[in-house]
């Protein structure tokens, strides 16, 4: 390597013949792994002993790095490290250099006051000036500079820091621990204010007014099934605790709901954080993870017809808003003949409500949603009849209703038919239209979406049985005529269940979705009698316009439902279809929306 | 000035003192070079192991020399957010505007946003040019760097 060429057009350059690595440009790239001091010869004068090479050396791993040079008059120079002239006396040439304390300035003050300049684009600092130079953070040996050319790599990348260049800016402040300041009232501690149960003294309401001036338009009915409390409110209460606790205290499959219930989940470390808490169903198996398969289906409006879960609707109140227990509407797998199931899965989340006090409510205000308008407004999903589960139950005896499904009435969206499957020993009752999707079968849950999922839940029901919903209906039963969305079956029936007990919904929900006939769909006729009389407060629903309303409109969550669900169990091929809601004066219209 | 320190020399010859700081042999290290005739004195505080391996040393000069380009790159960059022939307070709020309008200096005035400018003394007052609306939004933000400043300079 000739170091002649090496244009510096300063006198820095080296001049020796020989190979040295010095801080000036070269024009050929050192070989690396050679260690300096082996490679120079000793020809030359008497500095180049070989122990200069380390200064070289050193020198060389400056090159690029800021370094602080300080001077004669005690100023300190920050800069680029350019060049070194090592030769005889110890020179250096920076670039980009400023002068960072000023050396005859003493004092702070002197500083802060004095004007900035420009930095040099290169400054050549002579031996005779210089005193020492501080480099910091070389990279001396090699593993040094693998580690640099890894930081340079990143440097390639924005860090936060940099783009902020905070460093310019501010300097760190001393932190001071946080003392509440002396004259502040003790003020109660805030993890405290919610412990008492309920506290109804703190009205936000009242108070965003007296502070702000804000009235408030809030009405608690808009976002969920009006309470009717007339003279039965105690005996529906009751009947609603009732189911609550026994909904809540039904074995379960399920993954979500187990843990809602605060069961112990089984040490299967199988079931990871995904099958706990995810909302996507992975298999179709039904005994574990149950992923809301009842979400997603009652995301996917799969649930083709109105779901003749009518009741499903009501349970929209409840929502937790977790799918998943839909699962729990035990279609009893057997019957889902038409599977029309798709729907099924959704409405059952009885178990979801998870609290108590929901449990209750929604049982009591559920039933009245019946209709299919209601439905379709409900959340998708969330409403899921629990209550409708129960009823499954109860349809245990019910003869094998093919087309049953459990369907979750929840989801209305679906316009016109509605599924109403109802598993034979699950509630049963949906009238399933001939809705194009449902060919699923409940029982099996071959399809991801309700299918399975309410296929789950029928089972599930199955084991709290007993309320002796009326099943569902039998075949005929299934094919409703898009009727009614309204359809919550027998699952409904008003006494056993779940919550039944909430009043019926006196009006029809204007914005309710519109029901759409389907001109396919069986007819149905639900057989007379005994049913009519059980289902004290059961809406019939009527899927077929023409056909008139079997039983008397009456509250859905009458005291008789226990009677009624007894009857239930008699009854088979019979599909209840009861639009919880209807209220009793408002004979049924056939659903001519 | 009288400075004391602690080095391991690396290499000593009558003009230049090569040492490093500190007994860390590792990687990367804080280098000085001094010069002999400053040295008022020393005291000998023992032996200790070569901090040079040999056997260990490479250098890259492509790798050096990129370094040196994107470093004076990066220093240009800063310096164009330097005011010349400002004062330390002026570049504090040339700082603090920085952080969040674009700024740049001409002269020794602070152009935002390439339409208002703030001048010497860098008061609310000094603010001119620009629509109102921004000129207002410099203003307020002037004032309030301006007292966050305050209030370090205070605590400090």
């Amino acid at each position: 390597m000739n170091l002649q060429q090496v244009a510096q057009p300063r006198p820095f350059a080296n001049g020796f013949g020989r190979r040295r690595e010095m801080g000036s440009r070269q024009d050929n790239k050192l070989q690396s792994g050679k260690s300096n001091p082996s490679r120079l010869p000793n020809a030359g004068g008497g500095y180049e002993s070989s122990s200069r090479d380390r200064l070289v050396y050193l020198t060389t791993c400056f090159i690029g790095l800021p370094v602080e040079v300080q001077v004669k008059n005690g100023s300190i120079i920050s800069g680029i490290f350019h060049a070194t002239n090592a030769d005889k006396d110890f020179g250096i040439v920076l670039k980009m250099a400023r002068l960072t304390k000023d050396g005859p300035v003493r004092g702070q003050k002197a500083i802060s006051d004095s004007v900035s300049k420009a930095p040099s684009k290169i400054l050549i600092i002579p031996a005779k000036e210089l005193v020492q130079v501080i480099a910091k953070d070389v990279s001396v040996t090699r593993d040094g500079f693998s580690n640099e050319l890894q930081q340079d790599k990143l440097q390639d990348i924005m860090l936060d820091s940099i783009i902020s260049q905070s460093r310019h800016i501010e300097m760190e402040r001393e932190l001071e621990r946080w003392v509440p300041d002396e004259d502040i009232p003790q003020c109660p501690e805030l993890e405290k204010t919610f412990d008492g149960p309920w506290k109804r003294g703190w009205d936000q309401f009242e108070i965003n007014k007296k502070l702000f001036g804000v009235n408030s338009t809030f009405d608690e009915e808009i976002y969920t099934t009006k309470l009717d409390r007339g003279p039965q409110t105690r005996e529906l209460e009751k009947e609603a605790l009732r189911l609550a606790r026994e909904i809540e205290g039904e074995e379960t499959h399920d993954l979500h709901l187990a843990e809602e219930r605060g069961l112990h989940l089984h040490a299967n470390f199988d079931i990871d954080e995904e099958a706990r808490f995810s909302s996507v169903l992975r298999r179709v198996d039904i005994s574990e993870d149950n992923e809301d398969g009842m979400l997603d289906s009652h995301n996917d409006e799969t649930f083709g017809g109105s779901s003749g879960l009518a009741i499903g609707r009501h349970f929209a109140d409840l929502t937790t808003g977790k799918s998943s227990d839909v699962a729990q509407v035990s279609s009893s797998s057997s019957s889902v003949d038409e599977a029309q199931s798709s729907q099924s899965g959704t409405g059952l989340d009885l178990y979801h409500s998870g609290s108590h006090d929901h449990a209750r409510h929604l049982a009591l205000d559920s039933q009245s949603r019946v209709q299919e308008n209601q439905f379709s407004e409900q959340q998708v999903g969330n409403n899921h009849a629990k209550e409708f589960v129960e009823k499954q139950t109860l349809a245990e005896e019910a003869q094998t209703s093919k087309s049953e499904d459990l369907q979750s009435l929840l989801d209305a969206k679906k316009d016109g038919s509605d599924k109403g499957g109802l598993s034979p020993n699950a509630t049963a009752y949906a009238p399933s239209h001939g809705s194009s999707k449902s060919q699923e079968n409940m029982g099996s849950p071959a399809e991801v979406s309700e299918g399975p999922v309410s296929a789950r839940t029928m089972g599930e029901t199955q084991s709290v049985n007993s309320r002796g919903r009326p099943s569902s209906s039998t075949s005929s039963a299934s094919d409703c005529v898009g009727a009614t969305p309204a359809s919550i079956g027998p699952g409904l029936s008003p006494s056993s269940s779940v919550g039944s007990l909430s009043s019926e919904k006196s009006t029809l929900n204007p914005h309710a979705k519109e029901f759409k006939l389907n001109p396919n769909a069986k007819s149905f006729i639900p057989s007379q009698t005994p049913i009519g009389h059980s289902f004290s407060g059961h809406q019939p629903v009527i899927f077929n316009p023409q056909a008139a309303p079997i039983q008397s409109p009456q509250t859905y969550f009458h005291p008789n439902g226990p009677q009624y669900g007894q009857q239930m169990f008699f009854g088979h091929p019979r599909q209840v279809l009861y639009m919880p809601g209807y209220p009793p004066e408002m004979p049924y219209k056939g659903r001519d929306f | 000035m009288n400075d004391s320190f602690t080095i391991i020399i690396i290499y000593v010859d009558d003009i230049l003192i090569t040492a490093q700081e500190g007994s860390d042999s590792g990687p990367r290290r804080n280098i000085r070079l001094l010069k002999a005739n400053y040295i008022k004195e020393f005291s000998y505080l023992g032996q200790a192991e070569d901090p040079l391996d040999p056997k260990k040393c490479c250098i890259d000069l492509n790798a050096l020399q990129a370094r040196e380009e994107v470093a004076i790159r990066q220093a240009e960059a800063d310096a164009e957010r330097i005011g010349v022939g400002v004062t330390v307070e002026a570049q504090n709020i040339f700082d603090a505007l920085s952080k969040t309008l674009p700024v740049r200096w001409d002269k020794t005035a602070i152009v935002v946003m390439n339409e208002v400018r703030v001048s010497s003394p860098y008061l609310p007052e000094s603010v001119s040019g620009g629509t109102p609306a921004a000129n207002e939004r410099v203003k307020k933000v002037l004032e309030f760097e301006r007292k966050r400043l305050q209030a370090r300079v205070a605590g400090q």
